[in-house]
């Protein structure tokens, strides 16, 4: 029912992207922004990775600098990104053009302002076919109107003359997945495709975008800062903080068994529906890290409750956990270590105190 | 859904706003067409509680919020509130009852004014309003600062871009507060805040409630966020009132299938919990023609041919649970409904 | 519909007000109206003339008298107006009608072509400068903008006609009107320089304006989004972004187009272009009053009709100004 344009021939597992040592710095007036600094993940084809943290944590800088649509004034890279082997950054635009729409796609966060107003749906769509398929006009009216059907938008021969302010948010959204979707790309970077939109669009985009995934064999990469949303979305997770990748693993694994305890305080921010009305929320104390002088050691340890001396001091580097080696965390006392345990312990000795 | 009625509203002195049957419509240029933004709708508040109001982008939770504050008025119905009945209230009494109700809305940088010094926006109303000393207002305004968790110092010298969503929200919040409010209608106060900030707020606003003694209303579409923070729930759908229950027993057992249809769409933070096929298709209909009967009926799974022509009533399905719907989803299982053979449009 | 009634509206108070300001200055500084459109020491015969042509036009007088006296006075020269007659003037013994059919055109190319090289310059420069921002090359052209700006274009005139015009043998000496449509290259000849003087100045503002807009433009979402689907950095640059930097690239067209007026009064006294701006001159020193009326009002309704049209292209360039205008 889909459009299986580069699907055939395509190698269906392996390696696709390689992160190294990533960073991205940005000269200011005030320093340094070290908004991504040394972050390292590997992403299978066909599987697709949720990145999480909070605002300001890099992530969409970590997302745009993969793609190289970071733009390069006042910015300074590091590090590799190797896609299908071959290295990408630092290419020159004109040398990732071939790449952009056609192997690496991106949805934005707000549908409506990424869609060009000028110009019509149709058009917006037809771009990248005609450009990297070397479609006809027909050729590519036709097979946007076949898009625009896979991402369930009614009426598809009208909505290709219709200008982005007459569709509603969903609809752009579907139209953002639809062009991103339209040459058949390897991978989809997703930022936050779903936080202007309502819960139930937001179920129905994740749905399409996780259908689209598997009918395609297409990675994709989803960024947000609500756990909730990766969590039956995606085969893993890294979480973000101040630049740097403090955990990663296995979905499952990671709600299972999450080790640091940014990623504990971020679950537990997140109100539930299980909970009954007025359960107070656990809230991170203090603020993001700042960038340009990010706290020595552990960038969580001025917020973290079980933060010692070491962890002030000395930076906990991403190691594998013992019994799972697609699990890694950078923290020197991990949930369930003794350190924890005994802090956590004295805390809780302290709120029976204080109460 | 697409309920009217009023079973819901009770009979008790502490009632602090009431509103009956309230409708908001606006007209589509000059075409002769109107929207129903809101159509009818009834509901009312015990001082001290918080009502918690739901439901998907345009379907009237931000036009209530706005015509109980009568900007601008509703096109009819009643809002009485600490006795007032402020639809027909003028100037000086009007404004003053405005002061004892204030609104908290979703993009907190853009609510404050970019050239002001915060401090000078927080004390702003109390110099409108001529209250106190300048001296007793820097003061009042310096403590709930405080309270609000900004150093007043800091505030006196930033302007609001100097602040981040979070603490912009704080500030709109010491802002709403300043005049003493009774009651505080928060349009969506974290919807666009990151989950950790959200937490931050949410704790914020059920403290400074117990301290001041407020009533709220709490418009979100984060339905783990209203559940949290509410004590009754009422869920719009299209300018209707669909289902109004405390907020243990709304999310325990839905009655309304958009209600249902709403829960099974949060995500959950469980990879265990298997995500379901999309819980519902469609977008809302046009709130210009909407449908009739129960206003849900095109896009409801167990509508009927009852459905797309009478327009249910909220009833009382279980003790303080109400519901507009002519076959509500009783003990988690929805009745069995013969679907008409016209196909609902969608 | 609405929106077209309440421009017209608009532009008609506009039209009214500047017409009935220049009015008010010919006569608040004449000791008599009726000398100085005879055309100044004239014999009692004319004058008398004059006044028979010409009833209404009076000295007004008194406080109280004053406003209701130009009132009427006018009412009787808007009248004039609505009929086509534009009046006579005495000084140059012709009638004011004549004297555009002459000289319009002239005016009427050089302004035309200055906006054409004003854009011929702002668009690349604009356009590029903000692609390549704070490269050479956009310093250069900021400085080179700033530079022209903060020259007279007395100077500009000044440096055309002496360094170019006058050592190069291609520019003709005398200027001399020459319709495009019969001899390209005459016209190119005699325009050129005139509307040059004109044209730097517009592009130099141009340009930065479009600069300013355009690195907005180049940093929004559907930017990054046409990128990001391959576009080519051209197509990107010239039409995804330069057709919504346009819109307010057409606003300061329609801005300028007053300065235009008095630029083009240098313009063609420099290069001898024997316009409209070069009579005004002349009438206004004379206090020739009905060509002074005539040629604001032509100027002001002229401005006003742009203006208008600017309006209507708003909306072919945004569809979102379409869709309001059709529903409000
Ligand atoms: N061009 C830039 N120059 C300087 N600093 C920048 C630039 N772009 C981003 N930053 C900074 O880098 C950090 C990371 O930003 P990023 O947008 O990646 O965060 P994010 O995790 O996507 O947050 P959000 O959830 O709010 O989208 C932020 O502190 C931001 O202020
Ligand atoms: N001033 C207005 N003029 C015309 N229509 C309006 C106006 N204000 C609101 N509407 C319409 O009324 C309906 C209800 O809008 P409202 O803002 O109350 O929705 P909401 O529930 O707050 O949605 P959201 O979650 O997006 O904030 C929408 O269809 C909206 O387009
Ligand atoms: S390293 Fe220390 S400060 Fe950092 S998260 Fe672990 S325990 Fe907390
Ligand atoms: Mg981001
Ligand atoms: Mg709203």
């Amino acid at each position: 029912m889909s459009t299986q344009l580069q699907t055939s021939g395509r190698i269906e597992s392996g390696t696709l992207i390689e992160v190294e040592n990533l960073s991205t710095h940005f000269s200011t007036p005030r320093g340094v922004v070290r908004a991504v600094d040394g972050v390292s993940f590997t992403l299978e084809r066909g599987k697709a990775l949720g990145v999480v943290g909070e605002s300001g944590s890099g992530k969409t800088v970590l997302s745009r600098t993969i793609m190289g649509l970071q733009p390069r004034r006042g910015t300074r890279l590091g590090g590799s990104v190797r896609f299908e082997g071959k290295e990408i950054l630092g290419l020159q635009p004109k040398q990732m053009r071939g790449v952009w729409g056609k192997e690496m796609a991106m949805i934005f966060q707000d549908p409506m302002t990424s869609l060009n107003p000028l110009m019509k749906i149709g058009r917006q769509i037809e771009e990248p076919l005609r450009n990297h398929l070397g479609m006809t006009k027909d050729d590519a009216t036709a097979t946007a109107k076949r898009l625009l059907q896979d991402v369930r938008i009614p009426e598809a021969e009208r909505r290709l003359q219709q200008y982005p302010h007459e569709l509603s948010g969903g609809m752009r959204q579907r139209v953002m997945i639809a062009i991103a979707m339209a040459c058949g790309p390897t991978i989809l970077f997703a930022d936050e495709p779903t936080t202007a939109l309502d819960v139930t669009v937001q179920a129905q985009i994740l749905d399409l975008i996780n259908e689209q995934r598997r009918e395609r064999n297409m990675s994709v990469v989803l960024v947000t800062h609500d756990l909730g949303v990766v969590a039956g979305h995606t085969d893993e997770i890294a979480v973000m903080y101040g630049g740097k990748l403090v955990e990663k693993a296995p979905t499952r694994r990671l709600f299972a068994a999450m080790k640091m305890p940014y990623t504990e305080a971020l679950m537990q921010s997140i109100p539930k529906l299980e909970e009954p009305s007025h359960t107070r929320l656990a809230t991170i104390p203090g603020r993001p890290p700042d960038l340009v002088n990010p706290p020595v050691g552990c960038r969580f340890s001025p917020r973290c409750p079980y933060a010692s001396d070491k962890c002030r001091e000395e930076e906990p580097p991403l190691i594998p956990t013992a019994d799972d080696p697609s699990h890694s965390y950078a923290c020197w006392y991990p949930v369930g270590s003794p350190e924890y345990l005994e802090a956590r312990a004295r805390l809780d000795a302290q709120k029976v105190k204080v109460a | 859904m697409a309920g009217t009625g009023k079973a819901h509203l009770r009979d008790t002195d502490d009632i602090i706003l009431r509103v009956e049957d309230l409708v908001m419509e606006f007209p589509v240029g000059r075409t002769g067409l109107k929207v129903n933004a809101v159509s009818g709708i009834s509901f009312d508040v015990r001082r001290g509680e918080t009502l918690g109001l739901v439901g998907e982008s345009g379907c009237g939770k931000s036009t209530t919020g706005k015509a109980i504050m009568q900007l601008p008025r509703p096109t009819s119905g009643s809002v009485l509130f600490e006795g007032n009945e402020l639809t027909t209230l003028e100037g000086q009494a009007m404004r003053e009852a405005r002061t004892r109700m204030q609104m908290i809305f979703q993009d907190p940088i853009s609510s404050l004014n970019p050239r002001r010094k915060v401090r000078d926006i927080v004390r702003e109303p109390l110099v409108i309003w001529k209250r106190g000393l300048p001296t007793e207002q820097l003061d009042k305004v310096d403590a709930l600062l405080e309270e609000v968790g900004i150093d007043p110092q800091r505030a006196a010298e930033s302007q609001p871009h100097q602040f981040s969503g979070g603490q912009c929200q704080r500030i709109s919040i010491a802002r709403s507060l300043v005049l003493d409010p009774s009651l505080i209608i928060c349009d969506e106060p974290v919807s666009a805040l990151d989950v950790s900030v959200q937490a931050q707020v949410l704790n914020l606003l059920e403290d400074l409630k117990a301290k001041h003694g407020l009533t709220l209303i709490f418009v979100a579409h984060d339905l783990a966020v209203v559940k949290n923070i509410s004590d009754r729930v009422a869920v719009m759908y299209l300018g209707k009132m669909c289902e109004v229950a405390p907020s243990d027993v709304l999310f325990e057992a839905p009655a309304h299938h958009y209600t249902a249809v709403l829960k099974d769409s949060i995500p959950v933070p469980d990879p265990e919990i298997a995500v379901g096929k999309v819980a519902i298709e469609g977008e809302p209909p046009s709130p210009v023609l909407p449908p009739n009967g129960c206003r849900f009926h095109p896009r409801c799974p167990a509508a009927d041919e009852r459905c797309s022509t009478e327009e249910p009533q909220l009833r009382e399905i279980a003790d303080n649970h109400f519901v507009a719907c002519h076959h509500p989803i009783v003990g988690g299982e929805a009745p069995v409904a013969v679907r008409s053979a016209t196909s609902p449009v969608s | 519909m609405r929106y077209a009634l309440t421009r017209i509206a608009r532009f008609v108070f506009v039209f009214v007000i500047v017409t009935f300001l220049v009015m008010l200055a010919t006569r608040i500084g004449s000791k008599d109206p009726i000398r100085d459109l005879a055309g100044g020491q004239v014999s009692p015969e004319v004058m008398a003339k004059v006044e028979a042509d010409y009833p209404y036009i009076e000295k007004c007088e008194g406080a109280l008298a004053y406003l209701p006296c130009m009132g009427k006075q006018y009412a009787a020269w808007t009248f004039d107006m609505v009929r086509g007659e534009m009046g006579y003037s005495y000084a140059q013994e012709q009638t004011v009608g004549e004297m555009f059919k002459q000289r319009g055109p002239a005016t009427f190319w050089v302004g035309f072509w200055a906006i054409i090289i004003g854009l011929l310059i702002a668009i690349p420069v604009g356009v590029y400068s903000a692609y390549k921002r704070d490269s050479l090359f956009d310093r250069f052209m900021s400085f080179g903008s700033f530079a022209t700006l903060s020259t007279p274009q007395l100077v500009v005139a000044v440096f055309l006609l002496y360094a170019v015009a006058s050592r190069f043998d291609f520019f003709p000496n005398l200027w001399n009107y020459v319709a495009p449509w019969s001899s390209p290259v005459d016209h190119f000849k005699n325009f050129f320089l005139p509307s040059l003087t004109l044209g730097i100045g517009l592009g130099a503002v141009w340009s930065r304006l479009l600069r300013a807009d355009m690195i907005m433009t180049l940093q929004s979402d559907f930017i990054n989004l046409a990128r990001a689907k391959g576009v080519s950095p051209n197509r990107v640059l010239w039409v995804h972004a330069l057709r919504s930097s346009v819109l307010s690239l057409i606003t300061s067209v329609a801005l300028q187009l007053s300065g235009l007026v008095s630029g083009a009064v240098v313009a063609e006294q420099f290069f001898g272009v024997g316009g409209v701006g070069g009579r005004l001159v002349i009438a206004v020193q004379q206090n020739d009053i009905l060509i002074i009326q005539a040629i604001t009002a032509v100027v002001v309704a002229v401005v006003v009709i742009v203006n208008v049209g600017v309006d209507l292209l708003y909306a072919v360039v945004d569809p979102r100004i379409r869709q309001a205008r059709a529903l409000g």
